[in-house]
């Protein structure tokens, strides 16, 4: 008991005399009294605020007083209920109700918008004012919560909930009078904002201005559902919505592994992320790291059955990365030489799969009994952007992975164990959603980027449009050259999909240069290649009639293979000579679109936007500097690119290997997997082998920009010079 | 924060996301309230300005002389520019009614402006010529009452370091019965002797010289001519209510009077008038200037404590009032600058003498300003009890044009519209009050025959509109469906349940709006119900409108 003294206050509430302790609301006093007052903006959990004015009592004075902040005083005489009141009262809900798309969003899923309520317990049906004119718009963004700005009645109930009760400080007013709204952050689409995720303004909110998203595909199937009591338990949901997980049960659940059981294979789709919650896990690699090479015949389907693999030092490719490590979608890297790590209890893994709905990148096996919490996209965001999750996600991945993350950038491979130590607990790990501008071509660099998550796309504007430079995955690195030179960025890099980076201040990264000159050497050196390469590239584009080539996607090519029809004799000998030179598996088809008398054939066109590496679990597809299009030698098989290539340039090569027995767990069967390969233009050979061996001098290889400035006899650029 | 704000838009035009960004981490403020402010004030602007941003005043007086044609003129002459080369906007009343059409361009006032001066400015900002600001005339003009004529003294001050009898100088307010000049017309002696008694260790005394409203200008006459017997009236009100600080909230627009108020305080800074021991003694006042960010809602009291606050200038549920729960929730004493003013005057003169001064039964002085259809629009110091009819025909010199007089607002938009047979009104609060309107600040605007009264209601309406802040449902929705409803009535569209419904919304808005702009929303438009009946009807009823300011398609209506 409070030992605070407290007054008795009398005082009459329609006509019915009461007494309550000094410091009541007059609200209070009523409800405790069974006199029921409406309201929109008041709920016992918040501070009273009196913006709907919905809960006025006419307590004799020259207005009305909201009774949900009016503190009763003594000998008060309160009328609640007067027709006059009544009256007020009900405009109120007609002016709301002119503004409100009824029924909203809320309503339709559960009925109980408590506007809509309040105007059909008054009878208002169709409103006399005029309907807001211009609509206030929809925020989409969140994966868990739809925001409708039209259904928002300005209650600032969400607000107080996201400041007041969560401390987030992410929601406020915006804007002034009609024009006036609720806003996160500097009035950011919620996904952008610094929102947690946490529901509680969803939760608060009275009508359908903040409402839960339904859960994105289906609800899992195996696994215990959690109560949500259950899961607040766990220290990664603290300061969640309770009312939020309930409404998301389904999206997430706890599974129990046996020891030796998988969990998931890599190259498989899915759509759910994996919290370990008790016992130990490995996550490894089973794709033999080879590349595929096929002998034997060059005849016929079976010659594809002998392909075999080959080792790098057998089957070097140029440009092929040293980097030791290879980037999963787990809180570790595995090793090149010995693809395995183990997974604890705090570790998450599948993020990428779950969010942007990629095959997993490695396959994971219960190495101990293991109990694991997985989850749909809508619970994995929330505990993203949960504070807690957040703190311990970053603990981790300075403990674990910064490490092998930097070491993999083959220009830091000299950096010493005391400097990582020192960028240890200084670097910070940002969020990014799909579109998002992380930095911008000509801006100040102020610092630079690892990929912990997701897809950057690296482009750079040139005339005749966006030039995609490289998709960066997990493990990739980005905004040196700018703080090596201290120009401007020299590129765009934009969040593809949900992307975390790891940002070095610049501060940090010249402390690294100073003290390391071999990786300022370089970078120097890397920094030249890219800015030759980039002027080759700009003085080509100059002189290109776009428009012709962009309805057949030719003008997206770097390079191209055409053959001219008025020469070519179908003879094929095109599509045997490329077989020949890759071990009887060719990758050409003499197929294609046309243009004018040329058939472009289905090889690689390096195109300007290759979205053949988007998605990559394990960023094996990669660029050279060249734009030429690599596939490592750590490829899952998963077959992403090759579907993600709108050219059908990319095929999947089979080959014999042992896999696990489904029937019988430790035993080993013969099966087949496979790997993708694309045209690497006879990396090898002073000319492809295709145009090498066209009799007819049909077959070229040509850059397209050059080749069709000719064909079309563009004004030449000796004019210009002139 | 509304300083921080104000530095970031002075370097960069204009507030930078960014720059609020790293603003939100240098003072540790989240950046959802820093966005929450720097969008509700019209002074700061989130997006890259034009190269001339032009605003011209559209309210009372200025819509009384030709503001429409002029923006028209304006909109016209540099749409073909774009938007990034010329912004022409409406604002609320500059405070320059004795002077409209007002219009200012990047933030300087320029007065009495024709088109075609307008588009030479205009052109001269895009020339990347620099604009002259345009100051008044440095010489003061003489106020009747002023017990220094002309030359301050401070005796008030000095008197009470000497014998600091606050009861008495309570008792002498009350005797010479001053009240808030503000409009309210709140005893001011019960004021301060409800901050003097009231528990808090941080008293402050707060002058509000935001006059914002349409035709009022008194104020800054005041500030301009006898800026001494303001800060001695918020002086003794420190020294009476045991307030140590004091803050003078202005207005952005006034530039001038800013100016002037600042060499007067630190002249009383230099001849130990303020600071830690006035005069020597134990005493101790600080006085500092506030300028505002913008916005009439910025003078209802408790949205100005807010914005003093650095937060958005949402009036306050009340009670509890400011004279115990005013600024940073300590004991405050809110006066408009005539009331300080006033305050220095009574305590120099006496309270009988104060009272002498009324004519026709009342008592005291007041400032008014006299804008609209007369010929010497301006700011005048009358006798209480004075009839509005001589006002307009004796002090400002008649109706232009020798029209006759069709209605007039005691008190700009708030007080409503009285017609020309009620202009023998004394300016007294009671029997203007009984007259169903007001004595308010004195803002006078006079309508001449050939005026439609709807019009004018609308203008006003629309003020009230613009100028909301939206925290309360009635104001917020209400005005602007007010404004829908008056504007179809002068474009043809009424319907048959407007007259009732605007009853019904009229009940709410006056007892359920949080402060006194929502509840003022529809006394225009009712005033004219009231007294210009027949206007209504013509519109309503015969899409006629006798003064042919109404209906785009006039011709046929």
């Amino acid at each position: 008991m409070s030992s605070w003294p407290t007054a008795e206050i009398k005082l009459t509430i329609d006509g019915q005399p009461i007494s309550v302790p000094s410091g009541t609301t007059i609200f209070d006093a009523a409800r405790v009294n069974g006199i029921p007052i409406p309201t929109l903006c008041h709920q016992q959990n918040e501070n009273p605020v009196g913006v709907c004015r919905v809960c006025v009592v006419d307590v004799g004075q020259r207005v009305y007083a909201a009774s949900c902040i009016r503190q009763v005083e003594q000998g008060m005489t309160v009328k609640t209920a007067t027709d006059p009141v009544q009256a007020a009262r009900n405009i109120l809900v007609e002016l709301l109700m002119s503004d409100h798309p009824a029924p909203c969003a809320r309503q339709q899923q559960s009925g109980d918008c408590e506007l809509e309520r309040l105007a059909n317990a008054a009878g208002i049906k169709e409103p006399r004012f005029l309907r807001r004119a211009t609509p206030r718009g929809k925020d989409d963004s969140s994966a868990v919560i739809a925001v409708d700005h039209d259904s928002c009645i300005l209650c600032d109930r969400c607000i107080r909930g996201c400041d007041d009760i969560r401390n987030n400080w992410v929601l406020a007013r915006r804007g002034k009078g009609y024009q006036a709204g609720i806003a996160f952050d500097n009035n950011l689409p919620m996904s952008e904002s610094s929102c947690v995720s946490c529901g509680e303004c969803m939760v608060s909110c009275p009508t359908g201005a903040l409402t839960n998203k339904r859960v994105v595909g289906t609800q899992l199937g195996e696994g215990d559902v959690l109560d949500p009591a259950e899961l607040l338990q766990l220290p990664i949901f603290q300061n969640v919505s309770g009312t939020f997980l309930e409404l998301n049960q389904k999206a997430v659940v706890k599974r129990h592994y046996k020891a030796g059981e998988i969990v998931c294979r890599e190259g498989e789709f899915g759509s759910t992320a994996f919290y370990i919650l008790e016992g130990k896990a490995e996550v490894f690699l089973d794709s033999p790291i080879a590349h595929v090479r096929t002998e034997g015949s060059s005849r016929g389907f079976f010659s594809k059955l002998q392909s075999l693999l080959a080792p790098r030092e057998g089957d070097r490719r140029s440009e092929e990365s040293d980097r030791p490590f290879i980037p999963i979608d787990a809180s570790v890297d595995l090793p090149y030489d010995s693809p395995i790590a183990e997974l604890n209890p705090g570790d998450m893994f599948g993020e990428m799969t779950c969010m942007s709905y990629y095959p997993r990148s490695a396959t994971v096996r219960a190495k101990t009994d293991c109990v694991m919490l997985e989850m749909l996209r809508n619970v994995l965001d929330i505990l993203q952007r949960n504070k807690s999750f957040r703190a311990q996600l970053e603990r981790n991945y300075r403990a674990r992975a910064l490490d092998s993350h930097l070491r993999s950038v083959p220009v830091f491979a000299s950096l010493t164990q005391d400097f990582i130590d020192h960028l240890r607990d200084r670097v910070e790990l940002v969020r990014f959603n799909p579109g998002q501008v992380i930095c911008r071509q000509g801006d100040l660099a102020d610092s630079f980027y690892l990929v912990r998550i997701g897809f950057v796309k690296v482009s750079e504007q040139r005339p005749g449009g966006e030039l995609v430079l490289a998709y960066l995955a997990r493990g990739g690195y980005f905004g040196e050259i700018a703080l090596l030179s201290g120009s401007p960025r020299s590129a765009t890099c934009t969040a593809l999909d949900h992307v975390e980076v790891v940002r070095i201040s610049g501060e940090d990264f010249q402390l690294m240069l100073d003290r390391f000159p071999d990786v300022r050497q370089k970078l120097e050196a890397i920094a030249r290649e890219r800015i030759e390469e980039n002027l080759r590239h700009t003085v080509q584009a100059q002189n290109v009639p776009v428009d012709q080539f962009l309805a057949q996607g030719l003008m997206e090519a770097q390079s191209l293979l055409v053959l001219d029809l008025e020469k070519c004799t179908r003879c094929d000998q095109c599509v045997r000579a490329c077989a020949d030179a890759h071990e009887g598996v060719s990758r050409l088809v003499r197929e294609g679109l046309r243009f004018d008398k040329y058939l472009v054939a289905t090889s690689c066109r390096q195109c300007r936007d290759p979205l053949c590496m988007v998605g990559c679990p394990v960023g094996s597809i990669r660029r050279r500097n060249t734009l030429e299009v690599i596939i490592e030698d750590w490829c899952i098989g998963c077959g992403l690119c090759a579907t993600n290539c709108p050219y059908g340039n990319i095929n999947l090569h089979p080959f014999p290997a042992e896999l696990d027995d489904p029937a019988r767990p430790g035993h080993k069967i013969a099966g087949v997997r496979v790997k993708a390969t694309s045209c690497d233009l006879c990396h090898d050979h002073a000319e492809p082998s295709c145009v090498y061996a066209c009799p007819h001098d049909a077959a070229h290889r040509v850059n397209p920009p050059e080749f069709f400035a000719g064909l079309l006899a563009q004004p030449a650029p000796s004019k210009v010079r002139s | 924060m509304i300083e921080e704000l104000r530095s970031i838009q002075h370097q960069f035009g204009y507030l930078p996301a960014d720059q609020l960004q790293k603003l939100a981490s240098r003072i540790r403020v989240p950046l959802s309230q820093i966005h929450a402010v720097a969008s509700f004030y019209p002074h700061f602007h989130l997006t890259p300005p034009a190269q001339a941003e032009v605003r011209v005043c559209s309210d009372m007086s200025c819509h009384l002389r030709g503001a429409i044609d002029l923006k028209r003129g304006l909109e016209r002459a540099f749409q073909a520019g774009g938007p990034e080369k010329v912004a022409v906007r409406n604002v609320s009343c500059l405070g320059r009614c004795d002077q409209a059409p007002a219009m200012s361009i990047n933030d300087q006032i320029f007065c009495a402006v024709d088109e075609q001066r307008a588009l030479t400015l205009v052109r001269d900002v895009l020339s990347g010529r620099e604009l002259r600001s345009e100051k008044y005339d440095h010489r003061r003009s003489p106020v009747a009452s002023d017990p220094y004529k002309g030359a301050p003294q401070y005796s008030v001050v000095r008197q009470f370091v000497e014998n600091p009898d606050w009861a008495g100088v309570i008792a002498t307010l009350k005797a010479a019965g001053l009240r808030g000049m503000g409009g309210a017309g709140f005893p001011t002696g019960s004021k301060w002797e409800i901050v003097r008694n009231a528990a808090g260790k941080d008293k402050y005394i707060v002058c509000n010289a935001d006059e914002s409203e349409p035709g009022t200008i008194k104020d800054r006459f005041i500030m301009e001519n006898v800026p001494y017997l303001l800060i001695e009236g918020m002086i003794i009100a420190g020294l009476v209510t045991g307030a140590r600080r004091g803050i003078l909230y202005i207005r952005h627009e006034y530039e001038q009077p800013k100016e002037i108020l600042q060499e007067e305080i630190d002249r009383c800074y230099r001849d130990g008038l303020l600071g830690a021991n006035i005069l020597g003694s134990a005493l101790a006042f600080d006085l500092e200037i506030f300028v505002s960010p913008g916005g009439y809602i910025c003078g209802e009291e408790s949205a100005l404590l807010e914005a003093i606050e650095g937060k958005r200038a949402e009036p306050r549920n009340k009670p509890p009032f400011p004279g115990t729960n005013g600024l940073w929730n300590q004991p405050t004493a809110i006066n408009n600058v005539e009331t300080f003013t006033f305050a220095t005057v009574i305590l120099a003169r006496g309270a009988d003498w104060f009272k002498a001064q009324g004519t026709n039964g009342a008592t005291g002085m007041k400032f008014v300003g006299i804008s609209g259809d007369v010929n010497r629009p301006g700011i005048y110091e009358v006798p209480m009890g004075t009839k509005y009819s001589q006002l307009i025909y004796e002090y400002a010199g008649g109706i232009v044009g020798d029209r006759s007089l069709l209605g007039y607002a005691p008190s700009g938009p708030s007080s409503g519209y009285l017609p020309a047979s009620m202009a023998d009104l004394p300016l007294d609060w009671n029997a203007v009050a009984a007259a169903g309107s007001m004595v308010g600040s004195g803002a006078i605007v006079v309508c001449a025959e050939g005026r439609c009264m709807l019009d004018m209601a609308l203008n006003a309406v629309r003020f009230y509109r613009n100028e909301s802040c939206g925290k309360c449902v009635p104001c917020r929705v209400g005005s602007q469906k007010l404004v829908e409803m008056l504007t179809g009535w002068t474009e043809g569209r009424a319907s048959a349940g407007d007259l009732p419904l605007l009853d019904e919304l009229t009940h709410a808005l006056k007892l359920t709006s949080i402060c006194g702009l929502g509840q003022v929303v529809p006394v225009p438009i009712q005033s004219v119900l009231k007294h210009f009946r027949e206007v209504v009807d013509e519109h309503i009823n015969h899409r006629r409108c006798s003064a042919g300011v109404c209906f785009p398609s006039r011709g046929t209506a």
